[in-house]
């Protein structure tokens, strides 16, 4: 009989702390769970903007270098050291003139373009008629990029 | 005897406890404690080259102010409004300030700012004190560059729709 108390005993202590286990787990958890989600989504913002923020630099910076680079005169050439962030979908020169980059989002794909004053081209095998395709533009990583003076236009090139 | 004066003596401790706790749940529930994407800041995101300046969410009406920061003036054409729902939002947009642009197109000069106003906004969730997701979309070609490709620009305005 004393030996059946002491169970019963032992066996509710034992659930009693179950149960507060479970409570400061679930408590854990109602905290942790919202908190990770608000997070996910403010990084996930600050990610675009960041990525954004990349490319505008990098495309600013080519067409720059591409000026200075048209202005210096034949033989004039540069290399430049780029950091391709990921999302970038193609990048590809049109008309001479536009530098489009196409950037994936998850509120869609934008192109974020940049305007040159002077004519610029790439290795004629990656031009089809009027658009001029740089592929290794397209893939995250460091490059180096080389502008130079090609005729009457600025060759960007990636070595 | 003993073991079920055992069993109910904590099934009443923690049942007061357990019956708080449902209610307090309960009443937080009641006023969207648990809805966490309120805790959210509102937002509008466009690609830097766009940058958007201020937004306004009202029942059936969405306003974006951006600004053209390309350095070059363009057309903008195809400017559309909808979101993830299944029933997408949509809403009537009427260009204005055609200038040398085609019709149903219009003007967007360097360093200007341009009021994207959309009116009639049905679907997609989008309801008086809700939050609400709209992405805008358009495309623009440059006219100085000859063979005027489009380019598409995606933004996001994420917040709340009041009714004031």
């Amino acid at each position: 009989m004393e030996k059946s108390h002491q169970d019963e005993f032992t066996r509710l202590r034992s659930s009693q702390a179950s149960l507060e286990y479970l409570l400061i787990v679930a408590l854990t958890f109602a905290i942790i769970v919202p908190t990770a989600y608000l997070f996910y989504n403010y990084s996930k913002e600050l990610g675009h903007e960041a990525i954004d923020a990349q490319m505008t630099q990098i495309g600013r910076s080519i067409i720059d270098t591409a000026e200075v680079i048209f202005y210096s005169g034949q033989s004039s050439k540069t290399v430049l050291d780029l950091n391709i962030p990921d999302n970038v979908g193609s990048a590809v020169i049109i008309d001479g003139r536009e530098l489009a980059f196409n950037i994936t989002t998850s509120f869609g794909t934008s192109e974020i373009v940049f305007f040159s004053s002077v004519n610029i081209t790439t290795l004629s095998s990656n031009c089809d008629a009027n658009i001029c395709k740089i592929p290794e533009l397209a893939s995250s990583g460091f490059k180096k990029v080389k502008i130079e003076t090609s005729k009457n236009s600025i060759s960007i090139e990636v070595i | 005897m003993r073991k079920s004066q055992a069993a109910l003596e904590y099934l009443s401790t923690y049942a007061w406890a357990l019956v708080v706790i449902a209610i307090t749940v309960g009443a937080l529930y009641t006023f969207d404690v648990f809805d966490f994407g309120k805790y959210l800041p509102q937002k509008c995101i466009f690609p830097s080259q766009f940058k958007c300046l201020d937004f306004s969410l009202k029942p059936s009406e969405i306003k974006a102010k951006l600004v053209n920061n390309l350095g070059e003036d363009v057309c903008v054409a195809f400017v559309a409004v909808t979101n993830d729902a299944s029933s997408p939002l949509a809403c009537d947009f009427t260009p204005e300030g055609e200038g040398s642009c085609a019709p149903g197109e219009f003007e967007w000069i360097h360093g200007a700012e341009k009021e994207f106003a959309f009116t009639n906004c049905v679907n997609g969730g989008y309801l008086a004190d809700s939050r609400a997701e709209a992405k805008i979309s358009f495309s623009y070609y440059s006219l100085k560059t000859p063979s005027k490709p489009f380019h598409l620009v995606n933004g996001k305005i994420n917040g709340k729709v009041t009714s004031g």
